[in-house]
């Protein structure tokens, strides 16, 4: 992994994504209190906490899904707080599911090629794509990226879950993203499967910054140059990887962690 | 089995190893309905003008009709039962902007005025209900266009100065262009055919052009259709626009072919009628509305007399309608096209060959 | 995630109302205003005498009174009718769109029973009866098997509704029936009301029939009795769970087939109470079933889909409509109520108490 610095001259000053005041209220229930968090542009950042502590709500509110009760949203320096989720992904961001949330009675080749259209041009298109067309190859390119070649044409709902965990990876990187949220990539993976995440997203271009949740935090913590502790809806601690593992407080709430 | 099934077949963009030539492949591939397509040319050959008018003719509209909701409800996943008012909306304005037998209220206005412009209130009109269910969930659609599709109708049955009531028009006749009446029965036939073909094939095309198959991502899954950079509500909308495109011109030759229009022409019944036509025939593949069509013309001419055959009553026709419908539902959700599936799979499976 | 202050309260109207009420005051005090404002013009309007040159403009007051009075009693029978079809929907997430054959079923079976015995309330309980079994057998015998399918089920209701009501235009004809009120409740009440001041200065006092009143009283105190039960009960706490996620439910032992089995049953007798009601009030006849699902659509598209408090706002919001509609703009009366509904799809496709 290259050096923050390196990233930073590659991709601007300003921070990519930057979270103020946000607090997301489902009734009486408080999901997510008074968030404010920052990440650079090709920061790889990881969120970690137990179940219920906020951070798929957290995730929601950055990619529109959900919008806060309280505070901003604002990716690269634009304040999106209010726009709907194509709009934040027409702007470079792009996100994984934790489940896998795929077409399931379309290709492999129709899911990836969707992705791509969707952050290009001609989405209301009455004529047909051809073979030849730039977009094609760009569909081509993210396939064998994911190593799904084998099965392009196959229906999504013949892939094992493995595969579709790696297709879900291959929207994500459809187009140009800038930053990529990914939710629990590593769920239900072998750990070969784990391996290749590994590989793919140690690979992935200095510029593109990303946010991973996990549970798995021997996944999460190599990855990463950050991590954002959350707990109950709060932010509860940060640092830097090996910081937050030797912490005492983080060892006592997660007694028993899933690492060694 | 489910309901709403359509996919364009094949893979986008894949080329696949290359025959003898393209055309022929193509023409392989298609014989059935190239066929069938000869077989329509040549029928003013062979059949009576009661044949080509009022059983093909009035098949191939309904056809069409039935294939913009088709198109909504099997590649967008939107069941819309305001298409046969669409329709009905194109067919009242081209009667009170056009001929009509009521010079009262009909302007008489030449069909290169008169025409688009009735089909342009029709496409508005349409546009406007598929923004109204647009951005509910999938099961308010029915409901809402339902609503929208018993207003006008309970409008067309209230209102004398537009609509002249339950009365309705006559005389709304195909005008003479080019020299050629189209208002006699083989010119108005190939009118019909001509434009009932064009929108087969137009939404066979569309279906896998990125239009088309964003609208099956949206059918699929529209938070993932969102997440991904499309913005859900205007694809919908934009679906609306184009099945209205059809149903209006669907509705202007429906007028034509009957010289007449009333309430009842995009009534509760012949609303319903449409989507019993539509299910039947099957939701999965355009070919279905025109199955469904047939079937439902056929019954409908004959089921007087074979009712009253069989020692019924022969005006109940819509409980005829009505259990052929649940019997649809209940047991091939899929209709004709999803019952014909099965039984390929089946005689294909005995004979060994692999089957998806 | 526990919920502790779930969606299903302030959907089915819960207790929380008056802080939540006071909460949106707060956010937005300028439509607080116009609503208050538009409160007391209303209240001036029906309790004062209007001054001569406002009824020049404004028309009688007595028929706007009468238009008024009518609306709201009106909208007594829609909610009535509405409030089974949103509570089917609610725990189900069927669209119930036999609710209107189910309507008439029950006036017609109403009808019957008070020629057969003469007594007014008895029609109640037959047409009740009649159409809590009819309901009962169709979620036992065909929506059981469909579970978590809403359109299939939706579309088997579409099919029920063609054959029953051209079953009961079999039986019952084309013709009109009116159950007549008994004798106990025929005539008019007085009210305070002031429509009109006589020369000499005496004013005279709207009459208004005594069984309509009578009948939205009944009205009130069943909605009041629905709301009750689905707060204050046991079997209303498994409602709004099951509303608010059937699956949860059935994992926690309750037996989900039973309760779906008896609020298919209620919302069905309802609709049939709601029919003998209907023909008392107006008349029966064949088209009734349209008109009332029709109304029952537009009652929860409003109100809000899934919701009590939702169907009897949008009742009296209907009701009102249809009525002034019909007194004041008679040639497009369908046309207001048709707005009121895309002016509410527009801006809360939800519905007005509904949840998003």
């Amino acid at each position: 992994m290259s050096t923050i610095a390196e990233r930073i001259a590659a991709a601007g000053t300003g921070n990519a994504i930057e979270l103020r005041g946000v607090s997301r209220y489902f009734g009486a229930l408080a999901a997510l209190i008074d968030i404010t968090l920052s990440v650079r542009p090709g920061e790889r950042r990881a969120v970690l906490g137990s179940n219920g502590a906020g951070k798929t709500t957290l995730l929601n509110c950055v990619t529109g899904d959900f919008l806060p009760t309280l505070g901003t949203v604002r990716f690269f320096g634009e304040d999106v707080t209010t726009l709907p989720p194509h709009e934040r992904i027409r702007r470079g961001l792009r996100r994984t599911y934790q489940i896998s949330l795929l077409f399931q009675r379309l290709s492999v080749r129709d899911n990836v090629y969707l992705a791509c259209r969707g952050v290009s041009r001609g989405r209301f298109s009455f004529s047909r794509t051809r073979a030849s067309d730039a977009i094609m190859q760009s569909v081509a390119d993210l396939i064998a990226l994911v190593h799904l070649e084998s099965v392009a044409d196959s229906l999504v709902g013949e892939l094992a879950h493995g595969q579709q965990r790696q297709l879900e990876i291959a929207l994500a990187l459809a187009g140009a993203p800038r930053f990529i949220l990914f939710d629990e990539p590593a769920a239900g993976l072998s750990p070969n499967e784990r391996a290749d995440l590994v590989a793919i997203l140690t690979a992935l271009p200095a510029h593109i910054g990303y946010i991973i949740i996990e549970h798995d935090m021997d996944v999460a913590l190599r990855v990463v140059e950050r991590v954002t502790m959350m707990h109950n809806g709060r932010i509860f601690k940060e640092g830097a990887p090996q910081e937050i593992e030797a912490d005492p407080d983080v060892q006592q709430l997660y007694l028993g962690g899933s690492h060694a | 089995m489910t309901v709403t099934q359509a996919t364009g077949s094949g893979s986008i963009g894949v080329g696949g190893p290359q025959p003898d030539s393209v055309v022929t492949r193509w023409v392989y591939a298609h014989s059935p309905i190239l066929l069938l397509g000869l077989l329509l040319v040549l029928l003013p050959a062979i059949a009576s003008d009661f044949v080509l008018n009022q059983i093909v003719g009035w098949t191939l509209i309904l056809g069409m009709i039935a294939l913009s909701l088709m198109f909504l409800a099997g590649y967008g996943g939107m069941v819309s039962l305001a298409q046969m008012t669409v329709a009905g909306v194109a067919g009242y304005m081209i009667t009170v902007l056009g001929a009509s037998s009521l010079p009262s209220i009909s302007l008489f206005w030449p069909w290169w005025a008169a025409a688009p412009l009735a089909i342009i209130i029709a496409v508005a009109f349409g546009t406007l209900a598929g923004a109204l269910s647009a951005r509910t969930e999938g099961i308010y659609t029915i409901m809402i266009t339902l609503a929208i599709a018993v207003a006008f109708f309970n409008l067309t049955l209230q209102n004398w100065s537009i609509f002249n009531g339950f009365n309705g028009f006559t005389a709304i006749p195909a005008p003479i262009v080019f020299g050629i009446n189209w208002r006699a029965p083989v010119p108005l036939y190939y009118l019909i055919l001509f434009f009932s073909a064009l929108s087969y094939a137009g939404v066979v095309y569309i279906s896998r052009a990125p239009f088309g198959i964003a609208l099956q991502g949206v059918r699929d899954n529209p938070r993932r259709m969102e997440a991904i950079g499309y913005n859900v509500t205007a694809h919908r909308i934009a679906a609306y626009t184009f099945a209205s495109l059809i149903a209006a011109v669907g509705g202007i030759l429906l007028v034509w072919l009957n010289n007449q229009i009333s309430p009842g022409t995009a009534g509760i019944e012949a609303t319903i009628d449409l989507l019993v036509i539509a299910v039947v025939g099957g939701l999965g593949h355009p070919i279905g509305a025109f199955i469904g069509a047939i079937i439902f013309v056929v019954l409908r001419t004959f089921a007087l007399d074979a009712l009253v055959a069989v020692g019924f009553d022969g005006r109940r026709f819509q409980t005829i309608i009505g259990l052929g419908f649940l019997a649809v539902v209940l047991f091939s959700p899929d209709g004709v096209i999803g019952l014909w599936q099965r039984w390929l799979a089946r005689t294909r499976g005995l004979s060994g060959r692999k089957v998806r | 995630m526990a919920i502790v202050n779930g969606n299903s309260n302030q959907m089915l109207g819960g207790g929380r109302g008056a802080d939540a009420l006071a909460r949106s005051i707060g956010h937005h005090p300028v439509a607080a205003l116009m609503i208050a404002a538009a409160v007391i013009g209303v209240l001036w309007l029906i309790l004062a005498a209007w001054p001569a040159g406002f009824e020049d403009v404004f028309g009688r007051k007595r028929l706007f009174i009468n238009a008024l009075f009518n609306g709201v009693t009106l909208g007594g029978l829609y909610f009535l009718v509405a409030s089974g079809f949103t509570l089917i929907f609610g725990l189900m997430r069927n669209v119930n769109l036999a609710h209107g054959s189910l309507y008439l079923f029950g006036g017609y079976m109403g009808y019957e029973a008070v020629e057969w015995t003469g007594s007014w309330l008895l029609s109640y309980i037959v047409a009740f009866v009649c159409c809590a079994i009819i309901g009962a057998a169709m979620q036992v015998l065909i929506f059981r098997r469909m579970e978590g399918q809403d359109l299939r089920q939706t579309l088997v209701t579409l099919g029920l509704s063609i054959v029953f009501s051209d079953l009961m235009v079999w039986v019952w004809g084309g013709n009109t029936f009116q159950i007549t009120t008994p004798d106990y409740l025929m005539g008019p009440i007085p009210t305070p009301i002031v429509v009109a001041v006589k020369s000499s200065g005496e004013a005279i006092f709207l009459q208004y029939p005594r069984v309509r009143l009578v009948i939205f009283a009944a009205a009130i105190l069943i909605g009041i009795g629905m709301w009750l039960a689905l707060n204050r009960t046991r079997i209303g706490v498994m409602i709004r769970a099951g509303v608010d996620d059937r699956d949860m439910l059935s994992v926690l032992g309750y037996r989900v087939q039973l309760l779906f089995l008896l609020v298919f049953a209620f919302g069905a007798g309802l609709a049939g109470m709601a029919g003998v009601v209907g023909g008392t009030f107006q008349s029966i006849s064949l088209g009734e079933d349209s008109h009332f699902l029709l109304a029952s659509l537009q009652v929860v598209i409003v109100g809000g889909l899934g919701s009590i408090p939702g169907a009897a706002l949008g009742a009296l919001i209907i009701g009102l409509s249809e009525q002034i509609g019909l007194v004041y703009f008679q040639n497009y009366a369908t046309v207001l109520t048709f707005l009121i509904m895309v002016i509410v799809l527009a801006l809360r496709p939800q519905g007005l108490l509904g949840r998003r």
